[in-house]
């Protein structure tokens, strides 16, 4: 299993890492979540789900304030993810933590999707 | 916000790269035109999704887009318009999105629908242009002739005037 400090993707345009605090996972990303970046975003989050279960995380957040731009296919990523969580037994699900940036205009609406896609998990700060 | 009708149109083959570059000019120029940062993020947003659809879809990779703002007394006009090639099963897709989303008045709560169905799904997200229209806050419409499909996303502004 993955330790926080194997989850990272580096591009040229886009990145991503994951820190542990205590028992919280912190996913920072930042850049263009496009095209380039979907097969990398695909294969991080089911190790950050996977890393989160192994700690018994309580939350996982994802830090979207450098974040410029992601696309559906990247956005569809996070969906699943959600899913996933959503899908566990409750004993297991973690929350999970958007922080947004409110310079980044499209954050409101894509982040607000997502937490009304699983109300009860997802919280949205900013 | 300006009071003079902006329009830019490109014709070219879109890749990852270049469809990044043309949201950044889109948000840049409009910037400068529309007050509203809002609007103009939505406008790069669609903008962006649009492109990636065709990069998908276009049978021979070639991709016309154009983007017209038109200032009004009480309201302006974003028209988003991009047009491309296709093969028949894509176009068959396509119009089964539409009639979708024609039949769901609400796009936000037919935004949900989709993502619920996406997170199913392994290949693709069938998001694009749902997101569009509930994300960007489009109307959306299409036209088929021939092998050429024309997407067009429509939002409309409060115009605001200066003292």
């Amino acid at each position: 299993m993955s330790a926080a400090s194997d989850l990272s993707v580096s591009l040229r345009d886009f990145s991503a890492n994951v820190r542990a605090e205590g028992r919280s996972l912190v996913l920072c990303l930042s850049g263009n979540a496009d095209m380039a970046a979907k097969d990398s975003l695909d294969s991080l989050l089911p190790r950050v789900h996977g890393e989160a279960l192994r700690i018994g995380a309580a939350d996982v957040q994802v830090d979207f304030r450098h974040l410029e731009f992601m696309n559906s296919s990247c956005f569809k990523s996070f969906v699943t993810w959600i899913s996933d969580v959503a899908d566990l037994d409750p004993s297991k699900q973690y929350k999970i933590r958007l922080v947004s940036n409110a310079e980044m205009h499209w954050q409101r609406r894509s982040l607000h999707a997502l937490r009304c896609f699983a109300v009860d998990l997802i919280s949205v700060e900013s | 916000m300006t009071e003079t009708p902006t329009a830019f149109e490109l014709t070219f083959r879109p890749n990852v790269e270049l469809i990044s570059i043309v949201r950044r000019f889109v948000s840049d120029f409009y910037e400068r035109m529309i007050e509203d940062r809002d609007t103009v993020s939505r406008m790069a947003l669609a903008t962006h999704e649009l492109l990636e659809n065709a990069v998908k879809y276009a049978s021979d990779g070639v991709t016309f887009l154009s983007i017209t703002f038109e200032p009004g007394e009480t309201s302006s006009t974003v028209s988003i318009r991009l047009v491309n090639r296709a093969n028949a099963e894509h176009i068959a897709a396509l119009a089964t999105i539409f009639e979708e989303m024609s039949r769901h008045d609400d796009p936000f709560a037919y935004y949900q629908i989709a993502m619920a169905r996406s997170a199913k799904r392994k290949v693709g997200s069938g998001l694009g242009l749902v997101r569009v229209r509930a994300e960007g806050e489009m109307t959306m419409s299409h036209t088929i002739e021939d092998d050429r499909v024309t997407i067009l996303a429509q939002t409309t502004v409060a115009a605001r005037r200066s003292a």
